[in-house]
């Protein structure tokens, strides 16, 4: 009996979908019990009124409590009273949530292309300042009211695809036509892109009434609107339809890949390009296109970031593009795991303010969390290794390429 | 197949104590794919002992065995009568084996001196630098005992295919080697080079080292080995003195029937020319002449074989033809049209099929399922993909169809291509190409890795396609493949065309000779024109 | 071989424009050709460059190891941050300007940034080689940690994502030879961390070129199985290699903070700054020379270092757009004079049963 059931599991761990999620799961729980020894550890050189005491050591922080602030402060504590749903954290959460699923989905597209766009956060960083710009322009022209909003956000949303899009094309277009990898030139362009729009800023675009590094505010109109009654308060900067145009786009992309032919194009492409040129795929403007594609996903990312969260520009950017890495590679770069990790590192990133506020744990935690997460992630020869441990699983079926057998 | 210790001990023809190697009663299992199946082999000091069998056969598994890459599931290693476990090479290599693979082990970027010595290199200054001199003394020493020229300062990347084989053989000897296993020495090799090969190995026994050469070709067995194992399945079915062995015996045991090694053609009305090569050269991607100016048509109904020696222009031209490499100069008309400058995609969709050399890397994506792989090449095609949308539904049946008619098994669309074998990769691909309804088939290889009765069902339909008025450009490393099938047989050497030849009409010996770039003597233009139409081969 | 030539005319053109540029000054030395020209000439700028090149160099030449074994180092970022942050935090809480067991407190400080920059590599090789990760992404994540331990830590212990001062090393000044010109004050009269940099680039480059080790790093990376095959542990190699990563790493941050910075600002992108990732470009535009990668460092430090001075000047210099040059430059390397070919096997994990 036991072994018939050891037996299902191993079929189970080896199937790959389960697979992926079972390592996913497998690498959130590792990191945070890797994170939670961090922090135990290091309350130990915090100094406290009051800890745990420990042949004569005082350790400070308990981390149960971090994580309970980190998941559960993150959702606005449901657990507690007075818990409503449209409450200020949750609204964060969902924020990050639908920010990281625009970046996550850029990143995803990419990998799945085979092509590592580590740029996300430039494209973002481009297609924002883009979006701000044009709005800004573009509402000089337009009558305030809803008649505003219907056109100044779409475009304000393309602006930043735009620009994103361009931004994305250049790596895309240097891999292509002059072999460059990506990897580099992605990251390069990052710091590009922060080094050309700050001088953008301070030559054109700064807001000549703050002293913060930023552009001025568009119209109230011109910020993504929220929906009436159940939707959350404008003050919380955060729209339920600019989640569910977040979903949309997943489910698009999803659609996408497995169904139209420039998606198979795609897939194929990303996991074997030589099989891409056999079965006649332009390869280079593959290339172009899917980082193009990528690229307008980071501005839209970025759009957002503009149009719900701030309504300006700032030059201070948060590292929303390198989290989409995270996202997407959590996601195993499936578009409608994006959705899920997305939420995963909206919970963090959210929870992260309430670590701040209700324990001394420095909130950079969350950063050092995410971190091990990719890391955890990226090892799953290591979970694999544990699994045949536990689980006696057969070593994987021997594949055409394996062996020695095929001389 | 094994023998009792009773035999080894009386012996068939030596002692143990003549024996450089004795593996006895060898098992090695991957995962649930038994490679090597109980396998004894004895090998003679200063003998050439040939290892032969068809690909698959065990045979490289059975030296990864003695050489310390795999660990054996069951039997003994002896060497030198000394029972060994080797755990990795450097074990094997401190007992005297060294190993020349067929993907040569060398490191292009550097120098020939440096591969020699590569884990091996004497020091000096307390271990603090190395002492190259020294290792050029050695080589130097080396080349004049077995009369071997090499520059010992060349790169490797910038050195032939013969002389990266020399520099491994020196590399084996440089360690210390006594037995030197060859993996298929001569699969890269010109006919020349292949002799200078017999040459070496004669010097080297000559001077006491054994050697064990693996090889799945019958005639390189016979002419050059002391003594012939022959593998079929992962097992061995038996030694034999070349002396007093038929070749048709040989071949038997090797296949395990007796093998039918021609394919009828009954003579096909040829129609006009769907493919024409005009001067088509092409520069690879080291900036090498690989193709020079060659001219070929194929007429409807007709088979062109190319017949050659892998590496001298034929992958290129038939990657120029279908589309993955741009030529360098020259054009390429297809049906009447010049598609020097089509895409791929538009030459697939003009009714151009292709099976490619590399089934893994081109013909198929591995982690893709058999459906998704169905529509490679169609994916835009106006059969699955009309509106930019694929319809999985047809393209499944299609599957079906392909997996059902070529007996790809296991007989399920459901698994990846990554879980097929060799050969049943290899049926799909085929299977996909011809159920493309083509004018111009180019198959590269068409039956590498596939079963006898697979081969034979392969064969049938190339046929029936070219009854049908297919063209088709066939590439074969397999001679008696391109012999039988083609109408007619161009040879290529160094990217020109010698001779375009009968291929009925040509003798074995004949064909090797072009192959090495020479005509064989009394040739004339006149005997060796094509029997239908065409032109081609002007380079004589 | 035209990479090479290409190359070479590129650095005839820079000179040239650096020749047009000299001779300009030299006739309008009021204009701001003039200006630019003193702070290129000034002794301080080109002390500035050294100090500034020391992360980048090292990194650079820990990166040439990693990758030239096969494994793409990207994280020499995170490698930085901690060691920075290790050195400076360990000269604190030992006490800047004293002394432990006879050594200045700044030395141990920079002996355990080595340490951990090492443990780092450590850990990033064993979850490359062991369990087969993806080099690009283990290597991000290495980077993503560091940039959130060092100001986790940075909080607890100064409760702020910066550090408290521990101030520099004294410069070490030769005596008689620094009064020679020019050599005198950029090679006599300079911070250790210049010296570990000199020696370590020299050490780098000897390594590689003449020992076996080097050789076999070389194969690791270009064919793997013929190392295997020729007996030597290819695991081994590369472990071997990623920590001289990590090491020379570490010395570059734990010399840039204690030798430049005596603080670290753990906030935002760190005092690092991108300085990790300047090195991987500057050791692909050296084409994996560790001389090379040292002169390429002094290239992009003299730049920021030119920058900074100019700014003292009171020139209302476009500093983001400045700093951008690097990366540009190294785009720009990368598309137009060819592509730095990467070792062939480097990125893949080596499975020694494959065939």
């Amino acid at each position: 009996m036991r072994d018939r059931i050891e037996g299902l599991i191993g079929r189970l761990v080896r199937a790959s979908i389960v697979e992926r999620v079972a390592i996913a799961a497998a690498a959130l729980v590792a990191a945070v019990v890797v994170g939670g020894v961090l922090v135990f550890v290091s309350g130990g050189f915090a100094s406290c009124a009051s800890g745990l005491d420990l042949a004569g050591w005082t350790f400070c922080y308990n981390p149960m409590q971090v994580y309970y602030e980190l998941f559960l402060g993150a959702l606005g504590h449901p657990l507690e009273g007075g818990w409503h749903v449209h409450n200020f954290s949750l609204a964060t959460t969902l924020r990050e949530t639908t920010l990281l699923a625009f970046a996550g989905l850029s990143v995803a597209v990419a990998f799945r292309a085979g092509l590592f766009n580590i740029g996300t956060q430039g494209q973002l960083v481009v297609g924002g300042l883009l979006t701000a710009v044009t709005v800004l322009f573009a509402a000089r022209f337009v009558p305030g009211g809803a008649v505003g909003t219907l056109v100044l956000v779409p475009l304000g949303v393309l602006a930043g695809a735009v620009g994103g899009g361009f931004y994305g094309a250049i790596p895309g277009a240097l891999k292509a036509y002059g072999g460059a990898n990506e990897v580099i030139t992605t990251i390069m362009l990052n710091f590009v892109a922060v080094g050309v729009t700050s001088t953008l800023l301070s030559w054109r675009f700064q807001d000549p009434e703050s002293a913060n590094p930023q552009t001025r505010a568009v119209p109230e109109y011109a910020e993504i609107p929220t929906i009436p009654v159940i939707g959350y308060s404008p003050r919380l900067d955060f729209s339920l339809l600019a989640l569910g145009f977040a979903v949309a786009l997943m489910v698009g992309l999803a659609w996408m890949l497995a169904r139209t032919s420039f998606g198979y194009e795609l897939r194929v492409s990303g996991v074997q390009p030589e099989a891409a040129r056999y079965g006649g795929v332009a390869e280079k403007r593959m290339t172009v296109a899917s980082m193009t594609l990528s690229g307008a996903l980071g501005g839209i990312a970025g759009a957002f970031w503009v149009l719900m969260q701030h309504g300006r520009w700032l030059e201070n950017v948060p590292s929303l593009g390198f989290d989409g890495i995270a996202v997407s590679i959590l996601a195993g770069n499936n578009p409608l795991g994006v959705g899920a990790a997305a939420f995963l590192f909206g919970v963090l990133s959210s929870g992260g303010r309430s670590i701040n506020t209700a324990t001394d744990v420095p909130p950079e935690l969350v950063g050092v969390v995410s971190g091990l997460i990719i890391l955890f992630v990226a090892m799953p020869e290591f979970f694999r290794m544990i699994g045949r441990q536990f689980l006696d699983v057969d070593e994987e079926p021997g594949r055409g390429t394996g062996g020695g057998a095929d001389e | 197949m094994s023998e009792s210790e009773g035999d080894t001990v009386a012996g068939r023809s030596a002692g143990e104590s003549d024996l450089a190697v004795h593996l006895d009663g060898i098992t090695k299992r991957f995962s649930d794919v038994v490679a090597n199946d109980d396998v004894d082999l004895r090998v003679e000091r200063g003998s050439v002992h040939a290892l032969l069998g068809e690909n698959g056969a065990g045979k490289t598994t059975l030296m990864n065995v003695l050489y310390g890459l795999y660990e054996p599931d069951e039997g003994r290693v002896v060497v030198d009568g000394r029972e060994r476990g080797f755990d990795r090479p450097r074990d094997a290599i401190d007992a005297g084996i060294g190993m020349i693979h067929q993907h040569f082990m060398l490191v292009d970027t550097m120098t020939v001196a440096e591969n020699v010595a590569l884990g091996n290199e004497p020091r000096k200054w307390f271990g603090l630098a190395v002492d190259r001199a020294r290792i050029d003394r050695e080589i130097r020493d080396l080349c004049d005992r077995y009369g071997f020229s090499v520059d010992p300062d060349a790169r490797i990347g910038d050195v032939s295919v013969g002389v990266r084989q020399r520099v491994e053989i020196i590399k084996a000897l440089y360690r210390g080697a006594d037995v030197l296993i060859l993996d298929e020495p001569t699969a890269v090799l010109t006919p020349q080079e292949v002799e200078d090969l017999y040459d070496v190995l004669a010097e080297l026994t000559a001077q006491g080292k054994t050697i064990i050469f693996i090889t799945h070709k019958l005639g390189e067995a016979t002419h050059a080995a002391d003594a012939i194992t022959v593998l079929r399945d992962g097992e061995s079915v038996g030694t034999v003195d070349p002396e007093g062995t038929s070749r048709a015996e040989l071949a038997e045991l090797m296949v395990g029937r007796e093998v039918l090694l021609e394919a009828e053609t009954e003579p096909v009305e040829t129609g006009e020319t769907v493919l024409s090569v005009a001067d088509l050269s092409v520069i690879d991607d080291r900036d090498v002449p690989v193709v020079s100016g060659i001219d070929l048509d194929v007429r409807a109904g007709e088979v062109v074989g190319i017949a050659g020696v892998d590496g001298n222009g034929q992958a290129e031209l038939v990657e120029a033809v279908a589309g993955l490499r741009t030529p360098d100069a020259g054009t390429v008309r297809f049906s009447g049209r010049d598609v020097t400058d089509w895409s791929r995609r538009k030459r697939i969709e003009s009714g151009m099929a292709y099976v490619p050399e590399d089934r893994q890397e081109r013909g198929l994506v591995m982690p893709f399922d058999l459906v998704e792989n169905a529509v490679l090449g169609s994916q835009r095609g106006p059969a699955f993909a009309g509106d930019g949308r694929i319809d999985w539904a047809a393209v499944r049946d299609h599957a079906e169809d392909v997996v059902g008619t070529y007996d790809v098994r296991p007989a399920t669309t459901d698994s990846e291509a990554a879980d097929l074998s060799g050969g049943n990769q290899q049926k799909f691909v085929v299977g996909r190409e011809l159920e493309r309804d083509p004018d111009l088939l180019v198959a590269t290889h068409p039956t590498r890795g596939v079963d006898v009765g697979s081969t034979e069902f392969v064969h049938d339909r190339l046929l029936e396609l070219r009854r049908e008025g297919v063209a088709t450009l066939l590439v074969s490393s397999n001679l008696e493949e391109v012999r039988s099938l083609s109408d007619r047989l161009a040879v290529i050497y160094e990217g020109e065309f010698v001779d375009v030849v009968d291929p009925d009409a040509v003798t074995e010996e004949e064909l090797g000779l072009l192959m090495a770039g020479e005509h064989p003597e009394g040739t004339t233009e006149s005997e060796t024109e094509p029997p239908v139409g065409g032109e081609g081969g002007d380079e004589r | 071989m035209s990479d090479l030539l290409s190359r070479r005319s590129a650095a005839v053109a820079l000179a040239v424009l650096a020749a047009v540029t000299i001779a300009a000054g030299l006739v309008f030395p009021d204009s701001w050709v003039g200006t630019v020209l003193s702070v290129l000439a000034s002794p301080g700028t080109h002390t500035a460059m050294l100090r500034l090149a020391v992360p980048i160099a090292l990194a650079a030449i820990g990166g040439i190891f990693a990758e030239k074994s096969g494994v793409i180092n990207i994280g020499l970022e995170g490698l930085l941050i901690v060691s920075a942050f290790s050195a400076i935090l360990v000269t604190f809480r030992l006490g800047a300007g004293e002394s432990t067991a006879l050594l200045s407190n700044h030395w141990w400080g920079f002996a355990v940034g080595v340490i951990v920059s090492t443990l780092f590599a450590l850990l990033f090789a064993a979850v490359c080689i062991e369990f087969e990760a993806d080099q690009i992404i283990a290597g991000l994540a290495v980077w993503l940690i560091a940039l959130g331990l060092a100001p986790f830590a940075s909080r607890i212990v100064f409760d702020s994502p910066n550090t408290g001062n521990v101030g520099t090393f004294d410069a070490v000044t030769v005596p008689v030879l620094s009064e020679v010109p020019v050599l005198g004050y950029l090679l006599f009269d300079t911070g250790p961390d210049v010296y570990v940099m000199l020696i370590a680039a020299v050490a780098g480059w000897y390594l590689l070129a003449r020992t076996r080790f080097g050789r076999w790093v070389e194969a690791s990376g270009e064919n793997p199985k013929a190392l295997d095959t020729a007996g030597v542990d290819v695991r081994k190699v590369r472990y071997a290699a990623v920590l001289l990563s990590g090491i020379f790493a570490g010395l570059g941050g734990a010399g840039f903070a204690l030798g430049q910075l005596g603080t670290f600002a753990g906030g935002g992108e760190t005092d690092i700054g991108g300085r990790g990732f300047i090195a991987i470009a500057t050791y692909l535009f050296a084409n994996y020379h560790p001389i090379g990668a040292l002169a390429g460092s002094f290239l992009f430090a003299g730049l920021d270092a030119v920058q900074i001075r100019l700014q003292t000047y009171g020139y209302a210099v476009p500093t983001e757009l400045i700093r951008t040059i690097p990366y540009v430059t190294v785009i720009a390397v990368l598309v137009l004079f060819g592509k730095t070919r990467l070792p062939e096997a480097a990125g893949e994990p080596y499975d020694p049963d494959e065939d």
